[in-house]
């Protein structure tokens, strides 16, 4: 039952906000919407496997893989729903007082504020439904509906690089998952049981599959979720968007959705037969690989710090891809998996919403253009490098833990290649970052006092990064214990 | 073999073809309706030349199909047609003549390519998936090929018609609500993508997707 509740309560939350409208004041909708985040978050516990039946019916289910992503995904909404308020704040209040200085003043948003929150908790819902799905079909209905009610929040801001971003998204993730759909019917071609694409029929009988069919099948689906996850050759869309959106919807986008999309792939390699791993392992190593390749290139100079998270976000999904290739021949490895996909979605949300913050006391997104953050923020500043150093995969960070693992499994070959690309992604970040921080912030009123607004914003990435810090000190502790290197 | 299923994918092979070549895009709009009506039309012709009973679910489904894929989609793309006052795609990246050639070439292709693969004896005709690549490659080359952002919006939706078509002509079992579901993400597709062309119509004063590259790596300093 709770396993339902979770997709009810955010869309029937969202009806509500769309349809109260403008009848209530803009504090009260952002109440509500942190109030539903809370229930949300209520209920992703309880359906957790300790404490509920984890299936319904045919269509819903929960396993050991994705009921912690599950949770993660409404632990991370409840952060982001709680900073909204206080951005939206601050938005206020900064264009009230752009308004009295010209009377010309623009309002930026594009469409109204309780359109925008039901929009955010529909994308909840379509997410949710995706982690919960038991039904490769449904599965994909919910990663298309994800596409279509995020495109909107990609323009809350009106720009031009806003709507150039949005309408990218839209065409290259519904052509990707319109691939993925010609793979989910040659699936149906491939499996003689006629099980109407349920999930557990198809592992039962995953021996049984057509290896042709099967096979380019798979092709199409890592080409088709693989769009939407941002791995390489099919990543375009995803700097543009990450860097012309607002913080927060950055932050759920590489935190909560990417996940999404990742679970489609982990799903149909659950279905493969044995004789079809050995294939599926080769183009998911050279996948991530590609990724990480093409996120160190980019990475090294430059020159937008949104950008740089978003190809940081390439990067780690190329890690996940690699961690689920050497999955497939040593079953551990799925834990260190989930370590990866827990410590990412942390310190990525941390990260996009402290450079909301940037963005919104320096008005720029060139990482030349921001100077002195430890003097005009002095906590973002600190979170922000902190976040980057972990998100590098210094010690107590998780990422550490599921790295190092990584590169034992891969050997030495692939590992050097790995850890060289690793460092080459952490110097650019690292440099960009220590720019950003170091140096004399301009001395212009207006900046000062949109810093001042931006520094009450920290507490949430705040939570995120202790979480994330705290995760990895005990995954730490963990490996100490079990594998006794010392 | 029977000529009635022959003849509906056939046409709609050739509805493929002919957007590959037409300029005027209320034209490439009402080739599109055409192509959704036929595939909304194809499971009821499947099942009456097969001689089986008509379920009430297929002819539900067959229904809303031929309503949202027939009617109600193009009337929207019309509606965002006039709203961005543009009519005629006036230089496409390619010229018509060599599109067209494209596109034979292209179909060409999928007839080898489907010939190369092994079907099970539940197909509804050997030309289904050739004419279902077809479409697929071509509504991928018009959104390639065209600038304006609303061809995009008609390429795609050639695109997600034929490998709706390569469903229905493999005779796939995936359930109503899979299938309504599908219908409905369409359907929302190109009700958002109808207000972003509206939106940069606003912003940009014309709707030529090729110009919207600002959004690019620099190089550093």
């Amino acid at each position: 039952m709770p396993l339902l509740l979770n997709i009810l309560i955010p869309a029937v939350f969202a009806g509500i906000i769309f349809f109260l409208g403008k009848r209530i004041s803009a504090q009260q909708s952002r109440r509500l919407f942190v109030l539903c985040a809370l229930l949300n978050f209520v209920s992703a516990l309880l359906s957790q496997p300790l404490f509920a039946l984890t299936q319904l019916g045919s269509w819903l289910f929960l396993d050991r893989f994705s009921a912690p992503i599950l949770l993660l995904s409404a632990s991370l909404f409840v952060w982001v729903s709680i900073y909204a308020g206080g951005w939206l704040q601050a938005l206020d209040d900064m264009s009230r007082r752009g308004a009295e200085r010209d009377s010309g003043f623009r309002d930026p948003r594009l469409f109204p504020e309780h359109v925008f929150l039901s929009c955010t908790l529909l994308f909840l819902a379509a997410m949710n439904l995706a982690i919960s799905s038991a039904n490769l079909g449904l599965f994909w209905v919910a990663i298309e509906a994800t596409t279509l009610v995020s495109a909107p929040l990609l323009c809350f801001q009106r720009s031009k690089a806003a709507l150039e971003a949005m309408w990218k998204y839209l065409l290259i993730c519904s052509l990707g998952i319109a691939l993925a759909l010609l793979g989910l019917f040659f699936l149906a071609i491939a499996e003689p049981t006629q099980s109407g694409l349920n999930l557990f029929a198809l592992m039962e009988h995953s021996e049984a599959l057509n290896l042709q069919w099967g096979k380019a099948a798979f092709i199409l689906i890592l080409a088709g979720y693989g769009t939407k996850m941002g791995l390489a050759p099919f990543h375009t869309w995803l700097p543009d968007a990450y860097s012309a959106t607002p913080g927060l919807v950055s932050a759920l986008l590489s935190g909560a959705l990417l996940n999404c999309a990742f679970l489609g792939i982990f799903r149909f390699t659950q279905i493969m037969p044995v004789a079809l791993l050995p294939s599926c392992r080769q183009m998911l190593l050279a996948l991530g690989f590609l990724s990480l390749l093409t996120a160190a290139f980019f990475v090294v100079r430059q020159q937008n710090y949104k950008r740089l998270l978003g190809y940081s976000s390439i990067e780690h999904m190329g890690i996940l891809a690699i961690i689920l290739a050497c999955s497939l021949s040593n079953a551990d490895m799925q834990r260190v998996l989930l370590w990866h996909i827990i410590g990412h979605s942390l310190l990525k949300v941390a990260l996009f919403l402290l450079a909301g913050n940037i963005f919104l006391a320096y008005g720029t997104r060139s990482v030349t253009a921001v100077k002195g953050m430890f003097e005009s923020m002095r906590w973002n500043a600190f979170l922000f490098l902190l976040c980057l150093l972990m998100l590098c995969g210094s010690p107590p960070s998780p990422l550490f833990v599921s790295e190092l693992l990584l590169v034992f499994e891969l050997g030495p070959w692939l590992g050097a290649a790995l850890l060289f690309l690793l460092f080459m992604v952490a110097a650019g970040m690292l440099h960009a970052g220590m720019r950003m921080c170091m140096g004399t912030s301009p001395r212009q009123e207006s900046m000062r006092k949109a810093a001042l607004l931006a520094e009450r914003l920290f507490p949430m990435p705040a939570v995120a990064a202790f979480l994330a810090l705290s995760f990895g000190v005990s995954l730490i502790f963990l490996l100490i214990r079990t594998y006794t290197i010392f | 073999m029977n000529g009635l299923i022959e003849i509906l994918l056939l046409s709609f092979l050739l509805c493929g073809f002919l957007l590959a070549n037409s300029s005027r895009l209320m034209h490439c709009i009402k080739l599109v309706a055409v192509q959704g009506f036929l595939l909304g039309f194809l499971p009821l012709a499947v099942a009456k030349v097969e001689g089986g009973s008509l379920d009430w679910e297929v002819l539900l489904l067959a229904m809303i199909n031929i309503a949202v894929k027939g009617a109600v989609l193009p009337y929207m793309l019309q509606k965002a047609m006039l709203k961005a006052g543009v009519r005629r795609e006036m230089e496409p990246l390619l010229g018509y003549a060599a599109s067209g050639l494209v596109a034979l070439s292209l179909i060409a292709l999928s007839f080898w390519f489907a010939q190369q693969l092994e079907y099970s004896e539940q197909v509804v005709s050997r030309l289904a998936a050739p004419v279902a690549f077809s479409g697929i490659l071509i509504g991928l080359f018009l959104i390639v090929a065209r600038r304006k952002a609303l061809t995009q919006v008609i390429g795609f939706l050639c695109f997600e018609n034929s490998i709706a078509l390569f469903g229905a002509g493999m005779m796939l079992q995936y359930g109503a609500l899979i299938e309504l579901g599908i219908l409905l993400d369409v359907f929302v597709m190109v009700f958002v993508m109808g207000i972003a062309v509206f939106q940069i119509k606003q912003e940009f004063q014309h709707i030529n997707a090729d110009l919207l590259n600002a959004l690019k790596e620099r190089p550093g300093k």
